[in-house]
């Protein structure tokens, strides 16, 4: 699984697809306070890009993929 | 970028598509019969979602437009707002012909060439027109709430540019000095566009030439509880050095979700200078960029531009001796634009101001009033144009279709879930040529194990040694269980039903009938029946003609019909049947059958037989006449209203299947074609004969009899030879003079001559031959290089003992 679902951790690898949108989803509304850790991650389906940009998750770590930290930086960033 | 390399990928699309082609031609056929059938409509609607589905993986968007505006119209029809009608059935099957027209284009090209985009637009509009015509009528009661929201938010507008970080702005603007051409994008994804397999997020990355871009909500996103994950609310704003073409090609899928706006790089300069807001001139900006006509942009680009230069001669705060000239120049310069926008207020509040700057001997006065109003101007120029422009029209109709769509969408995603709970599928598609290869092998395997025999005879024969002998022949006995087996294996993956060919039935028949104006009724018997697949495939075109000429000549019209007091209706029976080692195929109407003495005078006519065969004839051979290459004429036809065209061409196909094909007709009751067809091709049994030393094999097909005629009893008539056979006058020829052996028949002790007798052309014909041997089952191989050029053999085949046996064509050499 692409994402992986920990006690207060949510891990993206490599491609989260559409059909991790709902589980996704899930995970955030039963633990809004989850870490999302994107280090690994290199794309994510739009599906899951507005579940996060919905939940607004405390982003712990940023995609290593730097083209994809900056898409997912601006929509992100907690504001300040 | 059309082009693909041929890929197994793409030729199991194709392979697909036909499949689902044809089955969607039937499904929709048999809605027509019964339109309200649930199950029928939601299998449709699955065929042409995985039709449209699997052409997406391709470039095809020319296909998967057609399809797309198949599947909605499908859809309505499945949620029961439109009703199932004949003219949607037509343009639906239309539209299906130009699908597989253009899985034709690719399998022969591997890419749609582009002149078949004007077709796709004309069928998937006049699909979508379908469409339009039932939400306008079901929406209009609802609408006009639906049509003012939209219209609202049709405001002509700059691109935002100010979201670019400025360092990227700046650097644009240096790269459009050097002859860069910049666009801007608002990319909007409908919002069931999941379910299209489409991911915005990965195609806004991956834009050509992408030098910037951001994710914005298309509306506030909803609490988590209420986000629906399967529908896209996100919109995207790009900014991209990619040619305009080249983006257009890359947004090709969705043109109508997509904004693009060239950039003037006078935008950009603005924004240089941190008067950003210049050309964001309202704050409603953060939504989306609507379309801007040129004009409006233009103008509005200009005004900006004069509004920056007044500001920035504004904020110069070095104090020259021409201070006041300047800045009044600039208070003129405002007062003109004021009132080239029509904001006629405006002059008394720049003459306080500019009254101002001159006492205080400073521009800020007039910088801060600029600063106000500045937003005043550009609004201005965005409102005049866009009540005064009729754009945006077109927009606003297609949106206003767009509420209905959701409600489709819920059955979508149920229809998606199930599918993806499928089970692999549980038969293999494989290569016909991977099959064609075990067969050829397990004809050798056939050949070799017949040399078994042959060692146990030597090993007894020529070595004395019994014991070996019968062991090889247990072996042997062992080996040719499982090698018939095996072939037999084979031979039934190579099977296919005749429903494949059956399957293009409904809709010939239902076409033509409707052309000619005549009412059939189709029965497909026996669909089930197998085949070779090549004898199947080779089945279609001789069908095919049979059937149309059934339905043209055959078939009555309607009131024809009732006059000869026969149901209005004519039924059109094909059946299939398998007899022994042969598939028999009929086809049977019940319509004005074959005049025997039409056929008879026109075949005499066109002197196809002589007076004596015309008297000798009987009614039944005359009605095969039909069959015969001379009677398929134009003007035969129009004038024996009965069959005849190409009738010739069904002969000649079933026969080089060593098939046959028979008629059978009764005037006023109908006609039945009877076509025979082995049921392989791949095992021929050949019958062996010995002349001068040498074996043939001559096919089974041919063999009629074999008879030993005493010397005595064949006469000599001028230079050719007959014997009398059961009172029948037969000839006679010897197969040595026929192949070119300079020998004479041999004959036994009892001076009787060993005769052959073969069908061919339509006659019996007795070869006379030195003896014969056993029958034999071989593999024939066609005769290859030059030797193919030799039409009397028909091929080789191995035979036991590894030597080489000789087919004859008998077709050829008599």
């Amino acid at each position: 699984m692409p994402i992986e679902f920990k006690k207060n951790r949510v891990i993206f690898r490599d491609v989260a697809r559409v059909e991790e949108a709902e589980s996704l989803l899930e995970a955030l509304q039963k633990k809004p306070v989850a870490k999302v850790d994107l280090a690994a991650c290199t794309h994510l389906h739009t599906a899951n890009l507005q579940v996060l940009m919905a939940a607004r998750p405390c982003i712990d770590s940023w995609p290593r993929d730097l083209d994809l930290r900056t898409w997912l930086e601006t929509v992100l960033m907690p504001a300040s | 970028m059309n082009t693909l390399p041929k890929n197994p990928l793409l030729e199991q699309f194709l392979s697909e598509a036909r499949e689902l082609l044809e089955g969607i031609g039937q499904k929709l056929m048999q809605l027509e019969e019964a339109p309200s059938d649930r199950g029928l409509i939601n299998e449709l609607f699955r065929m042409v979602h995985t039709l449209k589905g699997n052409s997406g993986l391709f470039t095809f968007p020319e296909m998967t437009r057609v399809l797309h505006a198949g599947e909605d119209l499908l859809g309505k029809v499945r949620n029961g707002e439109m009703a199932f009608s004949r003219e949607l059935a037509d343009r639906l099957l239309d539209a299906m012909d130009f699908v597989g027209l253009l899985s034709n284009d690719i399998e022969s090209t591997e890419f749609i060439d582009a002149s078949r985009g004007k077709d796709s637009a004309r069928l998937s509009d006049s699909l979508r027109a379908l469409i339009a015509g039932v939400s306008a009528s079901s929406v209009s009661a609802g609408s006009p709430l639906v049509a003012t929201e939209f219209t609202a938010g049709v405001l002509t507008k700059l691109p935002p540019l100010a979201e670019i970080p400025e360092a990227l702005r700046m650097e644009a603007f240096r790269r459009s000095g050097e002859g860069e051409k910049f666009h801007w994008i608002a990319y909007r994804p409908v919002p069931e566009c999941f379910f299209q397999g489409d991911d915005p997020f990965h195609r806004a990355r991956q834009t050509p030439g992408l030098l910037w871009g951001r994710v914005l909500p298309a509306e506030p996103l909803p609490p988590l509880a209420d986000l629906d994950t399967y529908r896209c609310s996100l919109n995207f704003h790009l900014f991209t050095a990619a040619f305009h073409e080249e983006l257009v090609e890359y947004f090709r899928y969705v043109p109508d979700q997509v904004e693009m706006v060239a950039i003037d790089p006078l935008w950009l300069s603005l924004s240089e200078r941190k008067s950003e807001d210049i050309c964001n001139p309202s704050a409603e900006m953060q939504g989306s960029v609507e379309e801007c006509s040129p004009e409006a942009i233009e103008k509005a680009a200009a005004l900006a531009r004069i509004l920056a230069a007044q500001q920035q001669i504004l904020a110069l705060d070095d104090h020259p001796g021409w201070f006041s000239g300047r800045i009044k120049a600039v208070a003129t310069v405002l007062k003109n634009l004021a009132n080239s926008v029509g904001n006629s207020e405006a002059d008394g509040q720049i003459e306080a101001s500019l009254a101002k700057a001159l006492a205080f001997s400073n521009g800020l006065p007039m910088l801060e009033w600029l600063n106000a109003h500045r937003s005043q101007f550009t609004a201005i120029i965005v409102r005049q144009s866009t009540s005064g422009g009729s754009r945006g029209n077109a927009e606003e109709e297609s949106s206003a279709s767009d509420p209905a769509k959701p409600a489709a969408d819920d059955g979508i995603k149920l229809g998606r879930r199930a599918e993806d709970n499928q089970i692999g599928p549980r038969s293999l598609k494989v290569d016909q040529a991977k099959v064609d290869r075990l067969m050829n092998l397990i004809g050798e395997l056939i050949v070799e194990k017949n040399a078994l025999p042959y060692l146990a005879q030597r090993a007894e024969a020529q070595y004395g040694v019994r014991e070996l002998s019968r062991e090889i022949k247990g072996q042997y006995s062992v080996i040719n269980r499982i090698a018939d087996e095996m072939q037999d294996a084979i031979m039934q993956v190579r099977m296919m039903a005749v429903s494949i060919v059956f399957q293009r039935f409904p809709r010939l028949v239902r076409d033509t009938s409707r052309k000619l104006g005549k009412d059939v009724q189709l029965m497909l018997e026996g669909e089930q029946t197998e085949a070779d697949k090549n004898i199947i495939e080779a089945l279609a075109d001789p069908l095919i003609h049979i059937v149309r000429n059934s339905l043209d000549h055959g078939l009555e019209s309607p009131d024809v019909r009732r006059a000869h007091g026969k149901p209005e209706t004519g039924t059109l029976t094909i059946r299939a049947s398998q007899q022994a080692d042969s598939v028999i195929i009929e086809i049977v109407d019940d319509g004005k059958g074959i005049d025997p003495a039409v056929i008879k005078r026109k075949a005499y006519e066109k002197r196809l037989i002589d007076e004596a065969a015309l008297e000798r004839m009987s009614d039944r051979e005359a009605v095969n006449l039909i069959f015969a290459a001379g009677l398929s004429t134009a003007a035969v036809v129009s004038d024996l209203s009965g069959r005849g065209v190409g009738m010739d061409v069904v002969r000649t196909a079933v026969e080089k299947l060593n098939g046959s094909v028979v008629v059978e007709s009764e005037v006023g009751k109908g006609t039945s074609i009877r076509i025979s067809l082995p049921l392989s091709m791949a095992v021929t049994q050949v019958m062996i004969i010995e002349s001068d030393g040498q074996l043939f094999g001559v096919p089974m097909d041919h063999v009629f009899e074999t008879v030993r005629i005493p010397r005595r009893s064949i006469h000599r008539i001028k230079q050719s030879m007959t014997a009398v056979l059961r009172g029948r006058v037969v000839p006679l020829k010897v197969l040595n003079s026929l192949l070119g052996i300079p020998a004479q028949p041999k004959a036994n002790a009892d001076d009787e001559l060993s005769v052959l007798l073969v069908q061919a052309g339509g006659g019996v014909l007795g070869l006379l031959v030195d003896g014969f041997r056993e029958t034999l089952g071989v593999i024939q191989k066609p005769m290859a290089g030059f030797l193919s050029s030799l039409s009397v053999w028909s091929g080789s085949a191995l035979m036991g003992d590894g030597s080489v046996l000789m087919i004859l064509n008998i077709r050829e050499i008599v």
